[in-house]
Parts: structure tokens; sequence; C-alpha cells
């Protein structure tokens, strides 16, 4: 008896108090947060506890309905409370940032009427809408449901610096198969494909104006503007067949994705020469092998550029070999990887080059410009100055064996002859000998100095003729005092005496002159020393016969007179030539 | 001694700016050594305002060249060769110069007795045949003397011939200076500077365009009308043109 009481009692509380918390109604809504950015979703839930009513819904104050209504019912016994709830979830999301306010929501439960409190939100302005947002709206106006965008990294640039294109497809239909893509000709680029892999449909859903997509990345591309200006992109072009089940064949449909300009900045004016082409971020790597190696064996340089940039646009830097080394296309080698991020890896140029000749070489440095468009400025690259050193090889000091046939020299370039130096012989402007009172003082001087000469010479000349004169007077002095002795004879008439006194003046004569002793003057050594004096010999034998024969016979065959000036005139011509 | 004073002070004068202006040279030198052409012209320049000389010229001329003026350079090099004829680096460099010229003439056939003989005629520089005149002159009459003063026939004979022979030496060389002389006072090239010329065949604007000239181009002044030139082509044409985009050589 006393535990069916207590089994009793226990019913009858455990009703009681149940039925005092089923009696507690209420009715809430809640968002998640109340602040969120345009394009992104925020969830309202109303909720009635312990009732069974109908539902109005709120005023969302301009907020969209992305989806929902969604409602649950649960009913729960916990500890034997009973709970019932319905609730109705909403998803909301702004187009516009602002301040908005969710009305209040009303629920008729029995006879009255039970309403919320009114939710404040704040809408920021979305990350997510303030790209693309115009292309996309205008895309939506086409198709809200399957939309393609292309999108680039940056719509301004300098030429040759590179930036991403993004092509994507925008999709609400359950079941889309991409069939075919036509991706625009990129005119004024170069454009490099990224590798993507397969199609894959992001996992997360987009919110665009309010709606929920699904997005997948269709292509990449790294693109290098070529040309200054504003340059433009084609819409590219997507064929899709949606809702395509078992049951249907489903749609297909064409789309065509925006148009992008994009404005392309030249490089700056002062292009150095050297400039190879790249535009980015650039580092150079010299590297040799052995720097001694024998003549006609090969010298190993590597040129190495790595860095982000478009590695593929860099030409080989030709550096200035000897023009006696022989010099092979370089061996390119690249190491070059093209992602989202970027062109970047490196490019390596090999040179082999062969030094013909013996001798100390050096390589003026490897100079190598790129544009830098992050410090906007060129940047110089430099390797430093390689010296090689090469031995005689084997055959001697320039190994030309290997050439069979001597080559002429060649002419590598023409230039001017180097200036003169020194003394340049300046003379003051216009002067000129010709004409010059120098020039007709060096002509007159000579001449002048030729007519001194001359007149003295004449001069000269007639004293000298007086000389003359007086030394044949006297030479004829010399003579008439000799034959004096036969002058006073002949004036006597003396025959034998003017004869014999002759005679020995002229015989006295020569022992004189040519310091004889009077016995040696004969005939023959008169002869013989009057040789200079032409027919003196001559006469002088004549003369001395005359005087023989006229003291020996009574012969006389010239007047004696004659005989005399003859002997006069000889003994004047020797004395006269003896002296001159 | 107040005389005397200025006069050695002239003398100083004078011998201290011959050494500044081999200074000025060495420094211009050194200047293009160094490739600075720039300066290398202006002190080179400033040295060609009252001294001239043929290698000064083409020393001029190479920094016009390679400060890539070509019609200054040809400018120079042509008065460089006008005072040493014949030089053979002048030469190579003005075939260099003219090979950068817009117009290609076929030149008229210049009557020469080939280079070498134009080298002899013309001598090696200005000067050249005028002191040859007086080297002759003065052998002319040491000869002369000679032979007044010799004795014996056979030297008295060689000697005259020898006289002989120095007074045709003489009257050639006197020739030849008066020649080179004349030459250089009447100058009647010039060569084209503005970058382009019409040449027109009366001396006005309006007249018929007959050649189109540009710079460097050399041409022969002929006569002047009021503001035109009579200019003869190396291709023999002959035209008017404005004088002030010639400049004489």
């Amino acid at each position: 008896m006393r535990s069916a009481t207590h089994t009793l009692l226990l019913l009858l509380a455990l009703f009681v108090s149940a039925r005092t918390v089923a009696q507690e109604i209420a009715f809430t809504a809640s968002v998640d947060r109340t602040t969120f950015a345009v394009g992104e979703n925020i969830k309202l839930v109303l909720t009635l506890t312990n009732a069974r009513g109908a539902l109005t819904e709120p005023d969302l104050g301009g907020l969209v309905v992305v989806q929902g209504p969604f409602e649950s019912s649960a009913f729960n016994f916990i500890n034997g409370r009973s709970t019932s709830t319905i609730s109705r979830t909403y998803l909301l999301t702004a187009t516009r940032p602002g301040d908005y306010t969710i009305g209040a929501a009303k629920a008729q439960v029995g006879g009255g009427l039970i309403t919320t409190e009114p939710i404040r939100v704040h809408v920021e302005k979305g990350a997510a809408a303030a790209g693309g947002g115009q292309a996309q709206s205008q895309q939506q106006q086409k198709d809200r449901d399957l939309f393609a965008v292309i999108s680039l990294t940056r719509n301004k640039c300098r030429v040759g610096e590179q930036l991403v294109a993004t092509y994507t497809l925008y999709c609400r239909y359950n079941a889309i198969e991409l069939v075919g893509y036509e991706l625009p000709k990129l005119t004024g680029f170069w454009a490099e494909e990224i590798d993507m892999g397969e199609l894959q449909w992001e996992p997360g859903l987009q919110t665009i104006n309010g709606l929920q997509y699904r997005v997948a990345i269709i292509k990449k591309q790294l693109l290098f503007p070529q040309r200054p200006g504003k340059l433009h992109i084609d819409p590219a072009t997507f064929t899709c067949i949606v809702n395509r089940s078992f049951f249907s064949r489903g749609a297909e449909l064409k789309i065509r994705s925006n148009a992008v300009d994009l404005e392309v900045q030249d490089l700056p004016v002062n292009k150095p020469a050297d400039l190879c082409g790249a535009v980015g971020d650039l580092r150079m790597e010299v590297t040799t092998g052995p720097t001694t190696v024998k003549a006609n064996e090969a010298l190993d340089i590597k040129v190495r550029f790595s860095g982000r940039a478009n590695l593929k646009l860099i030409d080989d830097p030709k550096p200035a070999f000897p023009s006696d080394f022989e010099t092979y296309e370089p061996k390119v080698s690249d190491k070059i990887t093209v992602n989202t991020g970027g062109m970047s890896g490196s490019r390596e140029f090999q040179y082999l080059v062969i030094p013909r000749h013996a001798g100390e070489y050096s390589l003026p440095p490897i100079t190598v410009s790129y544009f830098d468009p992050e410090k906007g400025a060129y940047q110089q690259l430099s390797s430093g100055e390689l010296v090689f050193t090469v031995l005689p090889g084997e055959g001697g000091a320039t190994a030309t064996i290997s050439r069979p046939d001597p080559t002429d020299v060649q002419q590598l370039d023409r230039d001017i002859r180097y200036i003169r130096t020194g003394d340049l012989g300046l003379r003051p402007m216009g002067s000129r000998l010709f004409g010059s009172w120098p020039y007709v003082a060096g002509m007159t001087a000579p001449f002048a100095l030729l007519l001194l000469f001359l007149f003295w010479r004449r001069r000269h000349d007639a004293e000298h003729a007086d000389v003359a004169a007086m030394r044949r007077k006297g030479a004829d002095k010399v003579a008439r005092q000799r034959l004096k002795a036969a002058a006073e004879a002949l004036a006597r008439g003396e025959r034998d005496g003017f004869y014999t006194a002759l005679a020995q003046a002229l015989n006295g004569y020569l022992a004189d002159r040519y310091a004889l002793a009077p016995g040696e003057v004969t005939a023959r050594v008169a002869r013989e020393r009057l040789v200079p004096h032409g027919d003196a010999a001559g006469k002088y034998a004549a003369l001395m016969e005359a005087c023989e024969l006229a003291r020996f016979a009574p012969v006389e065959d010239r007047p004696r007179q004659q005989v005399y000036d003859e002997a006069v005139e000889l003994i004047a011509r020797i004395e006269n030539n003896a002296r001159a | 001694m107040r005389t005397y004073a200025i006069i050695l002070a002239l003398g100083i004068g004078a011998h201290a700016s011959a050494g500044d202006a081999q200074a000025l040279a060495d420094s211009a030198a050194a200047a293009y050594a160094r490739g600075e052409h720039r300066a290398a012209l202006a002190l080179y320049d400033s040295l060609n305002a009252d001294r001239t000389s043929a290698a000064l010229l083409f020393n001029i001329g190479n920094c016009h060249f390679k400060l890539n003026d070509v019609p200054h350079a040809i400018l120079y090099y042509e008065r460089a060769l006008l005072l040493s004829p014949g030089a053979d680096d002048i030469q190579a460099n003005l075939d260099l110069a003219r090979s950068r010229v817009v117009d290609r003439m076929n030149e008229l056939p210049a009557f020469s007795l080939g280079g070498g003989v134009d080298r002899f005629l013309a001598g090696a520089d200005n000067d050249q045949w005028a002191r040859r005149s007086l080297w002759a002159m003065a052998v002319l009459c040491a000869l002369a003397a000679a032979w007044r003063m010799a004795r014996h026939g056979s030297v008295r004979h060689t000697l005259l011939g020898a006289c002989v022979l120095a007074f045709l030496v003489l009257a050639t060389s006197v020739a030849l200076a008066y020649r080179r002389n004349a030459e250089l006072d009447t100058r009647v090239q010039a060569i084209v500077m503005s970058p382009r010329v019409e040449v027109r065949s009366e001396p006005r604007r309006q007249a018929t365009t007959l050649f189109i000239l540009h710079e460097g181009s050399k041409v022969s002044v002929l006569q002047q009308e009021g503001d035109w030139t009579e200019v003869r082509l190396t291709n023999g044409g002959v035209g008017w043109m404005p004088p002030a985009s010639l400049v004489r050589i």
C-alpha cells in the first residue's frame, strides 16, 4: 500500500512539473553576427518555443534572401521536461553597404500575437565585390546563373612586366559540363600558359550580388606586354552543357566573358645599350672553369641569369672575346618555372671558346641591364674582369697547326686615325713664307752677296793684272841686267864680245835660277830644266847654237839685235813664269 | 733702358704664350685620349683662334668626327689638307668621313698626273716650294761665284752647267710657290653645313629645284648674287643656294 502511494505521488509531481514547463512559450529572432561585408551571408533564425502557430516573415529592411527559409522542428524530452521548438532559418545578404534593420517577426499563437525584437545589422564594403564588380554585374544581366570573368592582377604595368590573367567561370547550375572554350587572341602580348592541372571546382561557394556561385578557374596565363599603350583583351568564349541528367539531355550554353583593357607604360627613355629585354628582378652570375689553359684547349665560361623576370626573353649577352679566339654559339639551358607567382628560375649561357695563341687575355666585364619595375629604374649587372692565361700548347707558342691556311688579318671595324700629339707646329694665322719680307730678303740676300763678290773679284782682278805687268817688268829688268855686258858689246859693235857675253849671261842666269854650279849648265841639263817653260828649251838651244856659230865661224844668219831681243824675251819669260 | 725693358717683356710674353699654346695642346691631347672629345675640341678651338697648323686642324676634325659632326669633320680635314697637301693620315680620315655623307656624287675626273706627282707639285706644306726657291737661289749664287773663281776650263764648264740647272730649279720652285700661294688665296670650295639644302636653277626662292644636297657635300663657289651663291657640284652640276648653309674651306 505504501509503495503504491509513493508511485502515485511521483507521477503526479512529474505531471505537474511538465505542465508548468510546457506553458513557457517564447518567440525569438537571432542572427549569427551583426556586422558583415557585402557579398557575405548571415543567418537569421526565428525560433518559436513550446507553441504552434503561423510565423510571419519579418520586414528584412533591404536585405536579400539568398536561401531559405528552411524550417525545422524539434521535440526534446530531457529529464522529464519536454520542449518543442520550431525554427525557420534564412540566409541573408546585402548588395550595398550600410545599416539595416530586420523588423519584428510575428507569430500567431492561439489567440495571441507574439513579436520579436527588431535586429540592427551593419554591412561593410565587401572585398570581393570591389574587384570586377562592374564586369560581373554586366554579365549578370546576361545570365545570372552562368558567367565567366577575365581578371588581371593589375590593370597598369610596364612593357615586359609580367602579370597573370585568370579566366574564371561562375555557375549556379547544379550540373554543368564545360565542353570547350576559346581564349582570346592576345595581340601585343607574349603569353605563357600556367599549368593548372585538371579543371576543378573550388570547394566553397562564392557570393556575388547576393547569389551563391560555384567557381572554377579555367585557365591562368602569364602575360608580358610587348608594346606600350592601351592593350585590349577580347572576351573569351566558353561552351557549357547544363542540367544534363539521366533523364534530360540538358541545354548547351555559350557564354562570353568580359573584355579587359590594360594600360602599358613604356620603359624610361634612357635605355642603356646593353639592355637585355628582361623586366623584373634579375641576378647574374659568371663562372669560369680553369682560367689557365693551354692553347687549343677549350675555356668554359658560364653566364647564369636568375630571378623573377621574363627569363625566356633574355638574349645572349655576347661577351667580347678576343677576335682570335675561336667562339661557338652558346649553349642555353633553362630552368624556368611558370606558375601563378610569375616566371622565375634561371637561364644559363655556356660559352665554349678556344684560344689559339698563347698569352695573357683579359675579357672586359660582361654587363647586362634590365628594368626593375619596383624601383622604376634600369639596373646594371656587371661581372668582374675575367683574366685568362693561355700557355703555349703542344707544338709551339702559336698553335696554328690546326689551321691549314694562313688567314688574312681581318678588318673588324673602321675608325679615323689618331690625333697628332706633341708639337703641332703652330703658326700665327695666315702666316705664309712666299711673298713675306723674310722671303724677299732670303731671295735678294744671296743675289746681293753675289753682286758684291763679283764687284770685289773684278777689282781684285784689275789689281792682279797690274801685279803681273809689274812682275813682267821686273823680269824684263833682270834679263836686261843680266845681258848688260852683251848690250854694251852690241852697242860697241863687238861681234865676239857680244856673243861671248850673251852665252855667259844665259848660262849664268840658268845656273843662278836653278842653283847649279857654272860648269853644270850643259845643253842637256838646260833642256831638262826648261821643259815647264814650253819651247824655252828650244829657244835656249837655238840661241846657244847661234852664239857658238858666231864665235867660231864668221856666219851671222840673223842681226845681233834680234838675237839679243830673243835672249831678253827668253830670260824674262822664264823669270816671269818662275815668279808667278 | 725703358725701351729695352719693353722689348724684353714683349719677348718673354711671346715666349710664354707659345709655351701656353703647347700646354693647351697637351691638355687637349690628354682629354682626347681619355675620350672627352668635347673638352678636347673646346681646347683646340681656343688654340685655333689665332694660330693654325695642319696638325691642329686635323685634330679638330678628329674631335668633330668623334662627336658625330661629320660635316665639320670634313671641313676641318679639307682645311688641314689644304695646309698640308697629300698628308696620308688626313686623307685617310677625310675618306672615312666622306663615306658617312648622304650624297654620293660621281665626281668629274679632275686633271691629275697621279697622287705622287700632285703631292710633289703641291709640296709637303704651304711653304715648302718657297723654302726650296730660297735654297735654289742660294745655291745658284754660290755656283755663280764659284764659276767666276774657277780657272780651269773643265771645272768652269761643269760649274756653268750646274748654274743653269740651279736656275731651272729656282724658276720651277718660284713658279710652284706662286701657284700654291694663289691656291691658298682663292679658296673657292665650301662644305654644305645644313642638313638639307635645295639647289635652285635661279637665284630666287620660287625657282625650280635642281638638286637637294645634304650636309657634308663639297661644292665650288662660282659667284655671289645678292642672297644667293652660285655653286658647282663635284659632279659638274651648277645651281644657286643660300650662302648661309655653306662654310668655305
